[in-house]
């Protein structure tokens, strides 16, 4: 009796127990709500506007690469270089010092992180330089330096033929690094190559040339520079009781100056919006966000049209993306800008490209509807500013036929309430 | 004893209301979709169970407030449904699946005269989820979506009643109702393009309304009750985000009832109303509808059974949905009676407008008189 109560109790709660499924299929209209989801597309042809451009963000002294090309008609760009010795005494034991009479050689770290793989005969050409050079020195302060100071020639494609990729006659090696996608070259320099002068206190200044038969243009990264140099130190009896020199291998020095010098100089900047170069360019644009849009309305889509007034200028593998960011506040050229992911959009510029560059923005425009109180300002950059010379020019405001446009997605309020 | 009782009032009174879903509805339907929503049943279990034909009769249905007059003691009552829904339209059926609390009321004397009550039970369901699959030329390419619309939440009706019989033969009741109740709505799109981002809306609507009941019930004869009852609602208005988004006039409604107990374990039940529904607007009409039921056997367990027909106030077509429903169900009286315990299975058809839809219902109901 008990059992069967227990079970019709069962039964009963399990009949009513807690289900829910409420999703079914739209047969519309008879059957779905009476508001639809609105969508409205349009191009907004006359908001954007006070555009134009400020260049000299990032310079060559700046730059995380150095870069060397050899592009006819574009750029002349070589790469420069110093490294600070260690005096003329070198420190033997804990109270000994002896004079550095000169070197053995030297080795040179090197990465090499971007080049065109269709250039053949890669061959980098490295001079010795004044070791006065520093920010202010031009190309043309170079000019006799790179004619007659030539030091030491390695030719990349072949140093990449040899076995294990290293040459037993020079000294030099080169490792592929698949995975960062960079060559690391170890470079030996001879004894005339490497002159350890001490009224110098051992301080060296190099220039980087490259060469290729076609598309001769790399990038050196800077961080990884390093000189390791190999003295001959005069032990004076002290650490050989003989008093011949005796070698030390002192730790590698890091780089006290790098930067690149490059011809032409930069065009003068004119009324064209332009982003990219060295030193960079940045463009910045005012947007006047319709209200109608942005209190009212959910945007799901957004697009800034440029319109290039030029094709983008640049070596042919030097592709680059162009970042659309917004500004914390809006104080011209200074104006800093929202460093975050979220709220960047980019687009690749090929080089040569002269079709229209569409960048979606959406983020952006949805950041700007949901903070009303910020600034709608758009500051289009370099991703990675001055490591390349590429550039692309777009047509500013003042061009009726080609100004920048935006175009918008976006949903109206749905009519949420009415039956 | 009386421990018991009140921990069974306590869950049953209070569980639904902490839970948050003592306003939800008490079946939905496709038919309330593009519209004001689905009319709720102003029904027990106990009246539920014999096709509706003696909520008019039932202190507890917050139907008609007259038979507030002859509850003996403080009497509360709540209810669960679990229904089980197939929606078929243009050859396709979705399985829909619901469970509510959607009634809830307690009723007691004031004195000999007088008696009072107050509850809830839904007016109209508004919670469902339609799902669209479509496409549309945009930027000059054909974008494929998928629309999500939801609401979730239903509008309750709370009554305060009050009752007296004037005479042996005459009993009197009046009732205030308070509409009120909220929805969160939602509408979404995803694009298969995930270039576009995804739309999504949502809003809390809330509605708020008034209305005045009352009924009358009469003594005929030994045994036999007669019972009309009227009410009128004013507009149901909706404010999203403190704005007013919709005014809806609300229907008058009119009905009456006959219970004949020809002996004390047999009942028959009787009744029909008409709603005033085409007030609300396009497509919604005015509607009638009707029941017929009975009650065999003891108090402590008897057997129920009955029919109901009629209109449903909202569809697409020009004429109204129909809509026709059998029912069945048993109670079981324990705690020496002061505790009831209500069962009860309902197979429901609607149809119009090329839709139909089936629906078993299974309700539960516990009636405590502490």
């Amino acid at each position: 009796m008990r059992a069967r109560r227990a079970a019709w109790i069962g039964g009963v709660l399990l009949a009513a127990a807690c289900v829910e499924r409420v999703s079914a299929p739209g047969h519309c209209p008879s059957f779905c709500p009476s508001g639809q989801i609105e969508i409205v597309d349009t191009v907004l042809r006359d908001v954007i506007s006070r555009d134009s451009t400020f260049r000299g963000y990032v310079t060559a002294l700046q730059s995380p690469l150095l870069l060397a090309a050899d592009l006819p008609g574009f750029a002349d760009s070589r790469a420069i270089v110093r490294f600070n010795g260690f005096g003329q005494r070198f420190v033997l034991s804990a109270a000994d010092t002896g004079a550095i009479l000169g070197a053995d050689s030297a080795r040179l770290q090197l990465w090499v992180a971007r080049r065109d793989s269709g250039a053949h005969n890669l061959t980098l050409a490295f001079y010795r330089l004044p070791i006065t050079i520093d920010s202010t020195t031009t190309f043309t302060d170079l000019t006799g330096p790179f004619a007659d100071s030539l030091v030491k020639r390695v030719n990349i494609d072949t140093l990449l033929a040899r076995p294990g990729h290293k040459d037993t006659i020079t000294g030099d090696s080169v490792v592929v690094d698949t995975i960062n996608h960079v060559l690391a070259l170890s470079l030996k320099f001879d004894t005339a190559a490497a002159r350890y002068v001490g009224t110098d206190s051992g301080t060296v200044a190099y220039g980087v040339r490259v060469s290729a038969d076609s598309f001769a243009s790399i990038g050196i990264t800077k961080r990884p520079l390093a000189w390791q140099w190999y003295l001959r130190v005069d032990s004076a009896g002290t650490v050989d009781s003989a008093g011949t020199p005796v070698a030390r291998k002192p730790s590698s020095l890091g780089y006290a100056f790098a930067s690149f010098v490059f011809d032409p100089p930069p065009p003068p900047l004119d009324s064209t919006l332009a982003v990219g170069g060295v030193p960079s360019a940045r463009s910045i644009l005012r947007i006047a966000f319709p209200h109608f849009i942005r209190d009212s309305s959910q945007i799901i889509r957004g697009t800034l049209m440029l319109v290039p007034a030029a094709p983008a200028r640049g070596a042919r593998s030097d592709s680059f993306v162009v970042e659309a960011h917004t500004v914390f506040t809006d104080v011209g050229a200074k104006s800093p800008i929202i460093l975050d992911a979220t709220r960047t959009d980019t687009a690749v510029i090929r080089v040569g490209t002269s079709d229209t560059v569409q960048i979606e923005v959406t983020n952006l425009l949805q950041f700007w509807a949901s903070d009303t109180t910020r600034a709608t300002t758009l500051v289009l950059r370099a991703r990675e500013e001055a490591t390349s010379f590429s550039l692309i020019r777009f047509y500013p405001s003042v061009a009726p036929a080609f100004r920048p446009a935006l175009r918008i997605t976006f949903v109206r309020r749905f009519p949420f309430g009415q039956p | 004893m009386t421990t018991r009782i009140a921990c069974v009032l306590a869950v049953v009174l209070a569980g639904p209301a902490l839970t948050g879903r003592a306003t939800a509805a008490a079946q939905d339907s496709q038919f309330g979709i593009r519209a004001l929503g689905t009319p709720g049943r102003w029904e027990s279990v106990r009246s539920r169970s014999t096709g509706g034909a003696f909520a008019p009769f039932d202190p507890l249905s917050p139907l008609t407030e007259a038979p507030l007059a002859d509850v003996p003691q403080l009497t509360a009552t709540a209810m669960e449904s679990a229904s089980y829904r197939d929606a078929e339209v243009s050859g396709t059926t979705s399985a829909l699946r619901a469970t509510r609390f959607p009634l809830l009321n307690v009723a007691g004397r004031v004195n000999r005269r007088l008696a009072v009550g107050a509850g809830f039970t839904t007016y109209l369901d508004r919670s469902w989820d339609v799902t669209l699959r479509d496409s549309a030329l945009l930027r000059g390419v054909l974008q494929r979506y998928t629309d999500e619309v939801t609401s979730d939440g239903s509008i309750a009706d709370l009554r305060l009643a009050a009752a007296g019989r004037l005479s042996r033969r005459i009993a009197l009741g009046a009732g205030l109702h308070l509409l009120a109740g909220s929805t969160r709505e939602t509408a979404e799109r995803r694009f298969d393009d995930t270039t576009f981002h995804t739309v999504q809306q949502l809003a809390e609507v809330r509605y708020s309304g008034v209305g005045v009941s009352g009924s009358l019930l009469l003594g005929v004869a030994p045994g036999l009750s007669v019972i009309g009852w009227a009410r009128a609602d004013n507009r149901l208005r909706a404010t999203v985000a403190d704005t007013t988004s919709a005014q809806t006039d609300l229907p008058r409604m009119a009905g009456g009832g006959m219970l004949f107990s020809p002996g004390p374990s047999v009942r028959f039940g009787g009744s029909v109303a008409w709603r005033g529904w085409a007030r609300a607007g396009a497509g919604a009409f005015d509607t009638w509808s009707w029941s017929a039921g009975a009650e065999i056997g003891s108090a402590r367990m008897p057997f129920r059974f009955g029919v109901r027909g009629g209109q449903l106030p909202f569809g697409p077509g020009p004429t109204a949905p129909t809509e026709f429903a059998a029912a069945a169900g048993s109670g079981r009286a324990f705690a020496q009676g002061r505790a009831l315990f209500d069962v009860g299975v309902e197979r429901l058809e609607r149809r119009g407008g090329g839709l139909t839809e089936r629906v078993w219902t299974a309700l539960v109901g516990l009636t405590v008189r502490p």
